[in-house]
């Protein structure tokens, strides 16, 4: 089927739903919504509740249609946890196939956001943790200063930019601050990457990794402690 | 202790998570102290070094390509919770059952030919078998399509490819103005049981709106499309013939005031814009206005009364 098929232009939905994953993003470190924001948003949430009422009886559409509000923030947040699309890909596939065999059983205790958010951050704490017993046998050398470094991060990046030089400071800088959030433990990083980087209030952060605020908040500390420990030198 | 706590909520304050008056008791604090307000700016500093790690928006690609095989990894899957499968809903079995009179003409007409080929054998020595396979060899007969596989257009042209079963898989191909094709999407549209198939051919007889017949399936889609993607593309074929065609207007009105699907029925409301001054549009927008229960529908009807020129 092509792509054209999923690409049904909404005229208030479609708009809101592909922002709504940023602007619930700039909320968390800006003013307040607006009150136009606050209602589209409950639009949203009113819509939700219809379409998962309609897949809960079995409608695909309207699961299809759940779907494409969520998945682009799905795919953004396992592609920069897993720093491949591949394994984004794959990410995606199970956790939607896995709400889709038990949407029946969604209760609406929490939003549905909640609900996606915690079934994808389950599948990729699952991924951290397998990824960090293969990093032990990770292919490693050593350059001459004796210094380790692994061999697949120093393939370079195929993606010309119109500043060489710039780019290469960019992709050092970036290539550390990954390998610092690497030596973080998954719910650490878990954590560290809904709050920072997909801007999830703690709250919420609590309530997808199903846990309270004041956990979420402590583990933030100590994901930002061993940070700041891992890059001490680029400060 | 002051410093001690500033030190300790720094980071919270960073990411904006500090209650107000927490917020408001640090920035006076810090505005004071040195110290502390050289800790406050390294946090800050150490928070925009991180950011420098980009978040990057997955490719349209990516995202397209994702949702394809997921789509075809739902079409094999089951959906669980089996108890709440069994329960009786009439709303389900309704929309099960509009589909169900093509394929019973199917089921009978293949039965009725089927007892007539074996008359024949019994009395003519089977003569007359030949018939019902003839029919699908060329023009298809609309009886004889089961269901729709598959239908895509060639890039740049307007070459279309339908696969289509009867009693085994079919291909057929030609041009947008073939008639057999033009006779298959029609029937694609009205009868496929999967929506993307069902798309794609309203995706494709809307270039053809200017013709009657086309227009009839995309009122039919409009009306009657269990999915909101396919009564959306419909919708927006039929937008130029809202002020032309009374029949088009009404189905546009019906889908504001009935559909179950909020975009579906925003795009409605902005395609009556033209013809808000008809008596009928005015009167469904006063409804709406009055009493709809979708507060951003309520207000845009208001806003398009608003915009009438006063009557008597």
């Amino acid at each position: 089927m092509p792509a054209g098929a999923w690409a049904v232009p909404f005229a208030v939905g479609e708009g809101s739903f592909r922002e709504r994953g940023r602007r619930e993003e700039a909320s968390g470190t800006q003013d307040p919504p607006s009150r136009g924001l606050m209602a589209e948003r409950s639009l949203g949430r009113i819509d939700d509740t219809l379409l998962v009422r309609e897949a809960q009886r079995g409608n695909r559409a309207a699961f299809e249609e759940l779907v494409r509000h969520y998945d682009q923030a799905v795919l953004r947040l396992a592609m920069h946890l897993t720093g491949s699309e591949h394994e984004a890909q794959d990410i995606y596939q199970d956790a939607f196939l896995k709400a889709y065999k038990s949407v029946a059983n969604f209760r609406f205790e929490c939003s549905f956001y909640t609900w996606i958010y915690r079934i994808v951050t389950n599948l990729c704490l699952d991924h951290l943790r397998k990824k960090q017993v293969r990093k032990e046998e990770a292919p490693v050398a050593t350059d001459p200063t004796g210094e380790q470094y692994d061999v697949l991060e120093q393939v370079p990046d195929a993606r010309a930019g119109a500043n060489p030089e710039r780019d290469l400071m960019r992709r050092e800088l970036g290539g550390r601050i990954g390998r610092a959030l690497e030596k973080l433990t998954p719910r650490e990083r878990m954590v560290f990457e809904l709050r920072h980087y997909h801007g999830l209030k703690l709250r919420t952060v609590g309530e997808v990794l199903n846990t309270t605020e004041e956990t979420a908040k402590n583990t933030l500390f100590r994901a930002t402690q061993k940070l700041r420990g891992a890059l001490a030198d680029m400060r | 202790m002051k410093c001690e706590w500033v030190k300790e909520n720094i980071l919270l304050y960073v990411y904006n998570e500090l209650p107000d008056d927490a917020r408001y008791e640090l920035e006076q604090h810090v505005a004071r102290c040195g110290d502390c307000s050289a800790e406050l700016k390294s946090a800050r500093k150490f928070n925009a070094l991180l950011s420098e790690l980009p978040v990057e928006e997955p490719s349209p690609n990516l995202v397209t390509a994702s949702r394809m095989r997921l789509q075809e990894a739902l079409e094999t899957t089951k959906q669980g919770g089996l108890w709440q499968r069994l329960i009786f809903d009439p709303g389900v079995w309704l929309r099960q059952i509009r589909f169900a009179p093509a394929l019973a003409a199917a089921i009978f007409i293949v039965g009725f030919a089927g007892g007539i080929g074996a008359t024949y054998k019994l009395v003519g020595g089977g003569a007359g078998v030949s018939s019902l396979s003839s029919s699908s060899a060329g023009r298809p007969a609309e009886s004889s399509v089961m269901g729709i596989q598959s239908i895509s257009q060639e890039a740049g042209s307007n070459q279309v490819t339908i696969k289509y079963n009867t009693v085994s898989t079919q291909e057929a191909q030609g041009s947008l103005n073939d008639q057999r094709i033009q006779q298959l999407l029609l029937f694609a549209a009205r009868n496929n049981y999967n929506s993307g198939v069902r798309i794609d051919s309203v995706d494709l007889l809307t270039q053809q709106a200017n013709d009657t017949r086309v227009r009839e399936v995309l009122i039919y889609a409009l009306r009657y499309d269990s999915n909101p993607g396919v009564r959306l593309k419909a919708l927006d074929a039929l937008g130029p013939y809202v002020k032309s065609e009374p029949r088009v207007r009404d189905a546009v009105l019906e889908g504001l005031m009935n559909d179950s699907n909020p975009g579906v029925r925003t795009e409605a409301l902005h395609l009556l814009e033209t013809v808000r001054a008809d008596s009928s549009v005015r009167a469904v927008l006063q409804r709406l206005a009055e009493n709809d229960p979708n507060p951003y529908i309520k207000a845009q009807a208001r806003t398009e009364l608003s915009l009438l020129p006063e009557f008597d």
